[in-house]
């Protein structure tokens, strides 16, 4: 089930030869930008698909045509898989110089080399960053899911992504996700002996090897950011927030305990060890400052945020976790909610201007951050949950954020078709014959199907933020009463 | 590798012999003959050799920089796109799609050791504004298979622990690509041509070990053929011959 796509042959036709021009595409807007160069939303001209246009940058290139752009081209156009984002075609556009300054609509693209990419709707970090989206646990495992079936893919072919992060993770409206941004990714399989630089992955998703100056590893690596990741879906904000490199590794060893040959083998062999290991002994802290996540949830992470990338779990042993398979179920991508677009750079664009409009309103800001999911409170586990919302981190957008009342809620109908039961061997008849206990997971409130109640936040603070987005109606018919009990019982501290 | 050769470009691009033996009507104006156009290609694929050597990059890279070139021609022709520039530039692409890089001044700086003639004088920025054509030509299709990376799994699997026969066997590979097998042929059956041929050379008996593997023989007797044949024909081909059917090509000098 895990391999998918590998080792299947792509029957598709292969385009003709020669590459298209980019006049072919008129762009929308941009939606990203990076060190890499910027991102476009485009359309294409003849047949109207949208399309993202990545512009390769050209600039300060002595060596022409840069080989990271190559490494990512040679990637992408090796792996095939429902979850990695497709490479359509690299178009090029005549240079600058061409166009003089009067010809120039703004909907022409400028010179350069753009790679072509499928559109999708939103990042993940966009996304959880939009006020008041929140995710469901089905939601959440249904990305974790598909998250790792395409890495375990990347993994099976022997590259490394090297750069998992939630902006990376692409989405669209039928609620698949696929990994983007293989700029930085590696074929592992050529050198053997080889050393590979460290300097990889975005500071708060690197795993303790490459601080502690690992030059040989391997998939462990992306598994260390895929539990950041995890985590950050949980908890609603980032995990290991490091401001520096020795920085993060504290912020590690303080959740994951200071490493010693006990737990992790040969960690004293490491370059910088003995200039960052712990003055004095830490504790493991990862089932302790998670304790309100469900023990399927905590097994999972615990797992993944593992210091010795030896005992990490891998993308296969992860999907096979027993957070996969046990109630509430990841959900069927296509029952997702669709959501507008939304992409972190334009969230952050967009957070700026609301920051400068209130600044200009001299009104105190609101405090907003992401919402963690609705946990999902079978009776016993309630006793667990409860007195940890006090004792979470400080920046929790709990202790200044109370969830509101009549939002749209992000939870996906309910309905028994949408279970997403991926077939696995005999546990099939086990859940059919087992009818579906909605009271244990259905937090569903009353309010969303109250249309009048509109975007959730408080009133007036998102003056400039994105319009409404109605999808109340997509809610509207299934909430049942029991969920508000729910809610209440959960949120309801003050 | 990552991901394997039957789901690569490299398989859904491989051509039939008729439609790499196409001299675009361009050329033939110029009185190019196929003979002429083979023997150009021969004769850059020893240019990207000689130079690779100079730069001291791995025989892989020059695999790949022929096969470049050799799938440049079967779309582009000679008259405008000029192989005394593609070669070098084909062999500096592939430098950096096979991860070990060359700089252009350094290439340019051999190539003018290479050649005294003006003819072949180039500098870095035609190499680089060529790379952008050759990159569109191949439709950025870059990875390309070789046979060398099965030739010593099939090696050993013969269990003939002949040093010379593994040194033939990888000379007479090389020669391959002198020839355009790697666009018609999968690299395994180019590896199985080589063996046979060496072990035929080296009278060592592989015929038991032949019949127990599932490929179509005919096709491998045919690859075989081929290489025999361009032994038989093409070792001794004068400088004088392959600058007569260069100097049919217009140059900029």
């Amino acid at each position: 089930m895990t391999t998918a796509a590998f080792g299947q042959i792509n029957t598709e036709e292969l385009p003709t030869w020669g590459s298209r021009s980019a006049d072919c595409f008129e762009k929308i807007k941009q939606i990203g930008a990076g060190m890499y160069g910027q991102v476009f939303k485009a359309r294409e001209i003849r047949t109207g698909e949208i399309v993202a246009l990545k512009r390769i940058r050209m600039d300060n290139e002595k060596e022409g045509f840069p080989i990271t752009a190559i490494r990512e081209i040679k990637l992408l156009k090796k792996l095939h898989h429902e979850n990695i984002i497709k490479l359509k075609e690299i178009v090029t556009s005549a240079g600058p110089e061409k166009n003089d300054q009067e010809n120039q609509d703004s909907k022409k693209l400028e010179g350069g080399i753009y790679m072509v990419f499928e559109y999708m709707d939103h990042d993940l970090t966009g996304l959880a960053d939009r006020p008041g989206v929140r995710f469901s646990i089905p939601q959440i495992k249904c990305y974790m899911k598909q998250l790792l079936t395409g890495l375990h893919y990347c993994h099976v072919n022997q590259v490394l992504h090297r750069d998992m992060k939630g902006s990376n993770l692409l989405l669209d409206n039928e609620g698949k996700l696929k990994l983007a941004d293989f700029g930085l990714a590696k074929s592992f399989a050529t050198n053997h002996d080889g050393q590979l630089t460290n300097r990889v992955i975005t500071l708060w998703y690197r795993p303790p090897e490459l601080l502690l100056g690992a030059t040989k590893y391997g998939p462990a690596v992306d598994m260390w950011s895929v539990g950041c990741i995890f985590a950050e879906l949980l908890n609603g904000s980032p995990i290991l927030q490091g401001r520096t490199e020795p920085d993060q590794l504290n912020k590690i060893f303080e959740l994951c305990g200071s490493p010693d040959e006990n737990n992790w083998p040969g960690v004293s062999k490491y370059y910088f060890y003995n200039n960052f290991k712990p003055p004095r002994p830490l504790k493991r802290r990862v089932r302790e400052r998670f304790r309100r996540f469900d023990c399927h949830a905590l097994d999972l992470l615990d797992h993944l945020l593992t210091l010795d990338p030896n005992q990490r779990w891998s993308a296969k042993q992860a999907l096979d976790a027993e957070y996969f398979w046990v109630d509430p179920l990841p959900c069927d991508p296509k029952s997702l909610p669709k959501y507008e677009s939304s992409h972190e750079f334009e969230t952050k664009k967009r957070k700026q201007e609301q920051r400068q409009l209130e600044e200009q309103n001299k009104r105190p800001r609101l405090q907003h951050g992401r919402l963690p999911p609705y946990q999902h409170t079978e009776p016993h586990q309630m006793k667990d949950t409860q007195p940890s919302f006090s004792a979470g981190p400080s920046h929790h957008p709990y202790g200044k954020h109370p969830a509101p009342p009549g939002g749209p809620s992000m939870y996906p109908p309910r309905n028994q078709s949408g279970a997403y039961n991926p077939s696995r061997g005999g546990h099939v008849g086990g859940y059919s014959g087992e009818p579906y206990p909605p009271q244990g997971r259905a937090p569903q409130y009353n309010g969303s199907s109250m249309p009048a109640s509109g975007p959730r936040g408080p009133p007036g603070g998102y003056g400039v933020g994105p319009p409404n987005y109605s999808q109340t109606s997509q809610y509207g018919g299934p909430a049942p009463g029991r969920g508000l009990n729910n809610r209440s019982q959960q949120y309801g501290r003050q | 590798m990552a991901s394997n050769f039957w789901t690569s470009s490299h398989y859904k691009q491989l051509l039939d012999q008729e439609d790499v033996d196409v001299v675009l009507p361009l050329d033939k104006e110029k009185g190019i003959t196929l003979e002429d156009f083979k023997l150009i290609k021969m004769h850059m694929a020893n240019y990207i050799s000689k130079v690779a050597q100079l730069v001291k990059v791995r025989q892989r890279v020059v695999a790949t920089a022929v096969t470049y070139m050799r799938r440049v021609y079967t779309r582009k022709t000679m008259s405008e796109y000029d192989p005394r520039l593609v070669a070098p530039t084909c062999l500096y692409l592939a430098s950096k799609a096979e991860e070990s890089t060359v700089q252009a001044k350094l290439l340019v700086f051999y190539i003018k050791k290479l050649y005294s003639d003006e003819k072949y004088r180039y500098e870095i920025k035609d190499i680089l504004e060529m790379e952008m054509k050759i990159l569109e030509a191949l439709n950025y299709y870059l990875v390309i298979y070789h046979p060398y990376r099965s030739l010593s799994q099939l090696l050993q699997d013969t269990g003939l622990n002949d040093i010379t026969l593994t040194q033939v066997t990888w000379g007479i590979v090389n020669d391959t690509y002198k020839m355009d097998l790697a666009l018609v042929h999968p690299p395994h059956l180019i590896a199985l041509a080589c063996i046979y041929i060496a072990s035929v050379l080296r009278e060592k008996d592989t015929t038991a070990w032949f019949e127990e593997l599932r490929v179509d023989m005919n096709v491998v007797k045919n690859i075989s053929m081929e290489i025999l044949d361009f032994y038989e024909n093409h070792r001794m081909i004068t400088e004088e011959r392959y600058n007569a059917a260069l100097n049919k090509l217009p140059s900029r000098v």
